[in-house]
């Protein structure tokens, strides 16, 4: 259940425990429909199936039927110079809960704070658009100010 | 639980231990000290409950904190500070890092990834991360010392590494495993010398020249810095400049023509 380098271990000697768990484990937010007591994690690249049950249920007190596991290849892509790199593969699991336990993502952006932050937005832009027109209508005369016509 | 018991991920002299979890969580606050039995007042005065929230929901953040654009929080905890904690104290918060951390990764998933939106604080990922890290730190050096008093000096209670080279000739730690018999030529499963090859020669002799080419690059960087130092500041203390950078020749920093302005009195520094 760790990254680190496990200590050898040597017959007779009490069982290697874990004590400082250092997987992360992150809970998606689904992009298809899926049953209403599955849930979508994408979790560290060295966790098996059994680790993902182990940290929900140990950690997190969640009980846990199945886990399957899915390993995503990293996209190849070519970067701006023109080298060709690859991004980090990925590991996602994806838990069973129990039949009568249901998960749904929480809404953690309303509505209104989506519109907010859109608002926001356009509101540079516009800045940004009046900035630059007022830079264009000055262009063959640098050094003019802006309120001279 | 006694010292060495809670140690690192499983010790040869360990006796058994549970590991540590207990419903209800509590978090210490900085600076606060553990009670033994403490009343539900002086609890709640010392101690800071995580509300009562269980299960999955331990993934998202506070309800108040959705779609904020700042969340404030405070700084990491130093090695120092956990040096005065607790084996159990270190224990109980390094889960309550974990989940922390696993609560800011999904939230910057799912702004990042999701809503294509600024995650708020991304600092606080680093802070939880450095606490972490200092956590381990702190319990590395409690291991050591106990495998030092109680095994060897030389025993750390680590798994035994070696510095040798790959098949890249590159310098890497192989963590060693025991042998029945002693490795020889005749039952070696791993050749002796796996960078041996032409290839790997040539590989080499690349990289050694790449990093020699920034280290000098870096050496003229630092003595382009001390001549703009001298150049601005020319009545700098130049024994406290050759203290401050060892590497850079001093002598040679005063020869350049770069130190010197455009006026004649300046020749003779």
């Amino acid at each position: 259940m760790s990254t680190r380098l496990y200590p050898l271990y040597q017959r007779g000697n009490p069982q290697l425990r874990i004590f400082l768990p250092n997987f992360w484990m992150k809970l998606l937010k689904p992009t298809h429909p899926i049953p209403s007591n599955a849930v979508q994690f994408m979790v560290s690249p060295e966790m098996t199936k059994h680790d993902v049950k182990q940290y929900l249920e140990k950690i997190y007190n969640v009980p846990v039927v199945e886990v399957n596991i899915a390993n995503k290849m990293g996209k190849l892509r070519r970067t701006d110079k023109g080298y060709i790199v690859k991004d980090d593969d990925l590991k996602y699991a994806f838990v069973t809960l129990p039949k009568d336990m249901t998960f749904e993502f929480p809404n953690l952006m309303s509505e209104e704070k989506k519109q907010e932050r859109s608002d926001q937005m356009k509101e540079i832009e516009r800045v940004k658009d009046t900035y630059k027109k007022d830079q264009d209508r000055f262009k063959d005369r640098p050094g003019v100010p802006t309120w001279f016509n | 639980m006694s010292l060495y018991s809670f140690l690192s991920h499983g010790l040869r002299l360990a006796s058994s231990v549970q590991t540590c979890l207990s419903p209800n969580k509590m978090v210490l606050i900085k600076g606060s000290l553990p009670l033994k039995s403490p009343s539900l007042a002086i609890l709640n005065r010392l101690f800071q409950t995580s509300c009562s929230r269980y299960g999955l929901m331990e993934f998202f953040d506070d309800e108040k904190n959705w779609g904020a654009d700042e969340v404030r929080v405070g700084r990491a905890w130093k090695a120092e500070e956990l040096r005065l904690k607790s084996n159990q104290d270190l224990h109980k918060l390094w889960y309550v890092l974990l989940k922390e951390r696993n609560m800011l990764l999904t939230t910057e998933h799912y702004y990042e990834k999701m809503e294509k939106e600024l995650f708020p604080s991304p600092e606080r990922i680093d802070k939880v991360e450095e606490s972490m890290k200092n956590l381990e730190q702190v319990v590395k050096e409690r291991n050591k010392a106990y495998w030092q008093l109680e095994v060897s000096s030389a025993e750390d209670g680590c798994r035994p590494v070696r510095r040798e080279r790959n098949q890249f000739g590159v310098m890497v730690d192989r963590p060693l495993t025991e042998h029945v018999e002693p490795e020889t030529d005749s039952n070696r499963v791993r050749p002796a010398r796996p960078y041996a090859s032409p290839d790997v020669a040539n590989f080499l002799k690349l990289k050694h020249e790449q990093e020699k080419t920034e280290r000098n690059r870096e050496a003229r960087r630092r003595h382009r810095h001390v001549v703009g130092l001298l150049r601005r500041f020319p009545d700098l203390d130049l024994d406290m400049l050759r203290e401050q950078y060892p590497d850079v020749d001093m002598d040679r920093v005063r020869r350049d023509k770069r130190i010197r302005g455009n006026h004649e009195d300046r020749l003779s520094i």
